[in-house]
């Protein structure tokens, strides 16, 4: 079985317990505008295109019969190809013009998790997949989770909650661990930031709390400026979870280290305040 | 993904942010008194030596050795510190440096007038000092020195990868050979022995094999007899030498005014006339007693990285405990006397006087390593008490002396891999992690017992000795791999020296055409730099016991003793001779066989010759082809279309040595551990084939290339484990420098990350670890402005020194290694 994989990051350490890896699947049915990964949202290959890293009058001339790179748009290029842009793999001296995202199979992927099994035995390490939604490749999800199990590899997700009923409750059978975002709990609002409303989030996240009583489940709120550093939706969250077992809650503070990678898709960054004001999230943290 | 948007500080960062000092401690105030002071020569040390030897000419080496002991012991100035518990120096106040002229003399004279204006670890004198050396110790060792002697015994073919052809005959930096800058590799005591017998107790030892001996033995009148002599003679040495600190510490007691300043000295005094003659009976008189040993061996000779001082939280902790029982002592209380220690060892500073010694050891380099924890001879956790207030010392007085080895087994406890964690975390690079499940195994095959395995010191920066068993002191090369793979492209040449050609002719880079013919030339050349590091080696050997003799050394040693050979005999029996040969350029050189492998042969994006022209011009207009091969596979990444030459490279070594250094008599092992010479190695070799700059240091240790790491530290470690080659027994340690943002080992749960780190690390059976823990704009802001990071420490390679201290060179080196930012 294979499958779109943007990333395999080892040595991670704030997603789940122990030192893990991370394998991050390409395609999110959420456009959350302050998304960090905004290379994570296609659900294809795609081309981008650095500038700044690009030597071209330094008289580079690896890419010339491929495109013209004076004249080159991501956004034009990703546009036309539709995933289909492997030509542009490997070609650049630099990494300026390459592609996110790569067709792996399940034991190629599995294989590199592998690869750092020796740092799993200590602190409960293990995979954690991520996204994108890591559910929305739904059968690829279950089969590296299933071959994690085999492989005796502890599994923990990071999801959206956007994502099919079934395969999340496939998933967690196999999970040792999920990670959850809440974003708000105003339906309206959600899907004006999102795109999606969270009625299915919230229906799946109560299937979890109903049917995997012994999973734990690490609920977590990105703190975005002008949609949730209120006290009222980060209460409501709260109060949402208040009461429920096994389960931990972190917010998590905006940033902006994404922000680049929109330029080089050619996609446009949402509008949001530049910065968090830290007083206010240590506050919303303490509520 | 969870990133932080606030930024972490180490502990370390925090206190220079804050501008904190260390005044509310004793050894604080000690410290106030000579940080940042430029080390000052002193010329005792050469002069009394020197004094000595005019006097002894044509006798026993051992007994001159012996004799210059005592000479110095009886006239040197002695130092009883203002504050200080702890009593002893070699050298006047303030940090200070001292001459060994027996060893490279010979360009004293040149030498001194360039050392206050040199990069690497400067050093002051005063004039009237400088004319003594020009006027009455240089003369008298021209011709005589060990450093002239090994010129004239290499062979022509073996000096040009050497020595330059200049009067000083200084390093070449291909082959290089350390022995004519230190009179020993790293060496630790069993200071065990002194401490529980005193050296009255060795004079009677050595007093009763003297009239054992065989009265009518040519062997036991010429060379057993003066042996012993010269250990009765220098037990006398260093009891006098005692017993004058005692004097003067009750001079200053009788001038003093205040009562308990009075009554320090005068238990000052009490401690000295008691040890080292005879057995310490308190953690007190033990650690005066072990200080006054340790800085004597220092004056005897100049061991490489300075004389270790051995498992301290073993050998010290009954002491400890049986002072604690009767109430006699604290926690509090003996951190302050360790800490007294320590800044004594602070103003000691290792001087070399040739420029490759000083590049060699850049920052003051120092490795007096204290050994902690590991496993006790029976096999048994060792960590006790003591141990956890070592650690606590490092936090609490973050000195970068001593430099601190932990010693880490597959059953350390918890508490103990957490402390090691919070000191690392504190960021001034201490301590350093040596493993005990790697190491053993190597003991034990080389022909060590269990309890010897188990009972090894750290010596140095990552060496491991049996201080009863090891028998092995000459020092070894340090060979510049990087050097030979220019010398494969240019066909036995370098740039650097031009038109000369210098190792074998194996070929124009156009004429391959497979990389296996390629790697097939350069594994010629590496094999023909391992010959020319074996001759050296052979006569080295050869050399020192003609030069060298280290009667205290030897009376600390049990094999001597009973054989009555000194320590640098060419071969003592029982002994286990573990020497070692340096891989320099180890990341640099496989990343350059990988890309040339990728870029060239298999994805023919270029031509050899392509890639040799942008080489020629240092990639100056060549900036696609440098980004080309530096973004080719490399070492460092747990990618194993690297690390599978790296372990070809390390294989390769390993059948050589296996092969030939039975004839030397010694287990000449591979080692990956560069001090600071991957910048002086880096400066004489030109721009390399995976895009290093001309000129630039080589890759430190069997860390990544700078830079070249990008899958984070959890791959340097497999990589590492991926390059070795488990089932030789020829292998010695690899060092492994780490550098983390603070920012990954934040709060309880950064702790815990760092110990499954530490713990995978033992799991991988990797022989050395160490952290620097540190932002990157911390280290690019005390670049800049120096003045407010005087105090600043970084890990160096096995020591810490201060970041300030260093040559701009390896300033850059170290902001250069990769920062590790946890996802």
């Amino acid at each position: 079985m294979r499958g779109i994989v943007f990333n395999i990051q080892p040595y991670s350490l704030h997603d789940g317990p122990g030192i893990r890896t991370i394998v991050f699947l390409k395609g999110c049915p959420l456009a959350c505008g302050w998304c960090s990964n905004p290379e994570s949202q296609k659900p294809y290959p795609e081309v981008y295109y650095d500038r700044e890293k690009c030597i071209y009058d330094k008289k580079c001339e690896f890419c010339k019969k491929l495109c013209d790179i004076n004249d080159f748009s991501a956004k034009r290029i990703n546009g036309d190809l539709k995933g289909r842009c492997e030509a542009f793999r490997d070609i650049c001296p630099t990494g300026a013009l390459d592609i996110y995202g790569k067709e792996m199979t399940v034991g190629e992927v599995m294989d590199r998790v592998e690869n750092d099994s020796a740092f799993y035995s200590h602190g409960g390490g293990g995979l954690t997949l991520s996204g994108g939604e890591p559910f929305m490749q739904g059968e690829f999800a279950i089969e590296i989770l299933r071959e994690a199990k085999k492989r005796r590899i502890n599994t923990a997700a990071e999801t959206c909650g956007f994502c099919d009923r079934e395969i999340l409750r496939q998933g967690a059978k196999l999970l040792d661990y999920i990670l959850f975002d809440i974003k708000l709990m105003d339906a309206e609002r959600h899907i004006l930031h999102t795109g999606m409303s969270n009625k299915l989030i919230l229906e799946n996240l109560e299937m979890l709390f109903d049917e995997f009583p012994r999973l734990h489940k690490h609920i977590r709120t990105p703190v975005i400026p002008s949609v949730n550093d209120n006290e009222e939706d980060i209460s409501r969250i709260k109060k949402y979870l208040e009461g429920r077992n096994n389960y931990s809650y972190e917010l998590l503070p905006y940033h902006r280290f994404g922000e680049r990678k929109y330029e080089l898709l050619e996609r446009q960054y949402g509008d949001y305040e530049k910065k968090l004001d830290d007083s206010l999230f240590e506050r919303l943290k303490s509520l | 993904m969870a990133e932080s948007s606030v930024k972490e500080y180490s502990p370390q960062e925090l206190r220079i942010k804050n501008k904190s000092s260390f005044a509310n401690k004793r050894a604080g105030r000690i410290l106030e008194g000579f940080q940042g002071s430029r080390p000052v020569i002193d010329i005792e040390r050469g002069r009394y030596f020197t004094e000595s030897f005019k006097q002894t000419e044509g006798q026993p080496l051992i007994l001159r050795w012996a004799k210059a002991l005592y000479h110095y012991a009886e006239n040197a100035s002695v130092y009883v510190d203002d504050d200080q518990l702890i009593a002893g120096r070699a050298g006047r106040e303030g940090r200070y440096g001292i001459l060994y002229p027996e060893l490279d003399g010979d360009f004293l004279d040149e030498a001194i007038k360039s050392l206050p204006e040199r990069d690497s670890s400067p050093f002051d004198i005063t004039d009237e000092d400088a004319q003594y050396i020009i006027n009455e110790i240089s003369p008298y060792w021209k011709g005589k020195t060990y450093h002239e002697a090994l010129a004239a015994a290499l062979p022509e073919d073996t000096v040009r990868y050497t020595f330059n052809n200049d009067e000083e005959k200084s390093s070449r930096f291909i082959v290089n050979e350390t022995s004519s800058f230190r009179s020993s590799i790293q060496w630790v005591h069993d200071y065990e022995k002194p401490l529980t017998i005193g050296f009255n107790g060795i004079k009677r030892e050595a007093g009763e094999k003297l009239a054992a001996l065989d009265e009518f033995s040519p062997v036991d009148n010429t060379e057993k007899k003066p042996f012993l002599e010269a250990i009765i003679i220098t037990a006398d040495a260093i009891i006098l030498w005692a017993k004058r600190h005692a004097e003067l510490a009750e001079k200053k007691a009788a001038e003093e005014v205040n009562a308990k300043r009075r009554a320090e000295l005068l238990e000052i005094a009490r401690i000295c006339r008691k040890v080292p003659a005879e057995p310490a009976d308190s953690f007190y008189e033990a650690v005066q007693s072990q200080w006054f040993i340790q800085l004597f061996s220092r004056i005897e000779q100049k061991t490489g990285t300075i004389i270790s001082n051995g498992r301290m939280d073993q050998y010290l902790y009954p002491y400890y405990e049986a002072d604690k029982e009767k109430g006699l002592i604290d926690e509090d209380m003996a951190e302050e006397l360790l800490e007294c220690v320590w800044v004594s060892m602070a103003q000691y500073i290792d001087l070399y006087l040739s420029k490759a010694g000083g590049a060699f050891n850049e920052g003051y380099a120092h490795w007096e390593a204290v050994t902690i924890g590991g496993q006790t001879p029976d096999g048994q956790d060792a960590v006790n008490e003591l141990t956890y207030i070592f650690l606590r010392s490092k936090r609490e007085f973050p000195l970068n002396y001593p430099d601190l080895a932990t010693r880490i087994h597959a059953r350390s406890p918890k508490r103990y891999l957490y402390e090691v964690a919070e000191t690392i975390k504190d960021g001034s690079g201490f301590p350093k992690l040596i493993n005990d499940e790697e190491v053993i195994p190597l003991l034990l095959a080389k022909g060590a017992q269990f309890e010897e395995a188990y009972d090894y010191s750290v010596s140095g920066c990552a060496e491991c000795r049996m201080p009863n068993r090891d028998t092995y002191t000459s020092p070894c090369a340090y060979i510049n791999f990087a050097a030979a793979l220019e010398m494969t492209i240019y066909n036995g040449k370098m740039r650097k020296y031009g038109d000369e050609v210098i190792g074998l002719q194996t070929g124009e880079v156009e004429d391959y055409e497979s990389f296996d013919e390629f790697l097939e030339a350069y594994l010629k050349q590496q094999k023909n730099f391992m010959k020319h590091a074996f001759i050296q080696q052979h006569e080295i050997i050869r050399l020192r016991a003609e030069h060298f003799a280290s009667p205290l050394g030897s009376s600390l040693h049990k094999l001597c003793m009973e054989q009555l050979k000194d320590i640098h005999s060419p071969k003592i029996e029982g002994g286990i001779d573990l020497g070692y040969f340096e891989f320099i350029g180890y990341g640099t050189v496989i990343d350059s066989l990988a890309a040339i492998k990728k870029v060239v042969f298999e994805d023919k994006r270029i031509t050899f010759a392509q890639l040799k022209e942008a080489m020629e011009n240092n990639f100056e207009g060549y900036e696609p082809i440098r980004q080309l091969v530096r973004n080719a596979p490399a070492y460092g990444n747990n990618e194993p279309y690297a690390d599978e030459i790296g372990k070809l490279l390390d294989r390769e070594l390993l059948e050589y040595t296996k092969k030939y250094s039975k004839e030397l008599g010694v287990h000449l092992d591979l080692r990956y551990v560069p001090f600071t010479s991957n910048v002086p190695f880096g400066k004489v070799v030109s721009a390399t084939p995976n895009g290093r700059l001309e000129y630039l240091p080589l890759s430190d240790g069997s860390s990544a290339s700078q830079g070249a790491d990008k899958n984070g530290p959890t791959a340097i470690l497999l990589s590492n484990y991926a390059t070795k080659n488990y089932d030789f027994r020829n292998r010695a340690a690899r060092l492994l420098n780490i550098k983390l943002n603070p920012q990954c080992v934040k709060g309880e749960e950064g702790t815990e990350k760092l110990v499954d780190f530490i713990k995978t690390w033992c799991d991988l059976k990797l022989w050395h670890m160490q952290f620097n823990i540190i932002n990157r704009e911390t280290l690019i802001a005390a670049q800049e402005n120096p003045d407010a990071y005087r105090n600043l420490l970084v890990r160096v390679a096995g020591y810490s020194a201060y970041f300030c201290e260093l040559s701009k060179d390896l300033q850059d080196d170290i902001i250069s290694r990769n920062e590790h930012i946890a996802v």
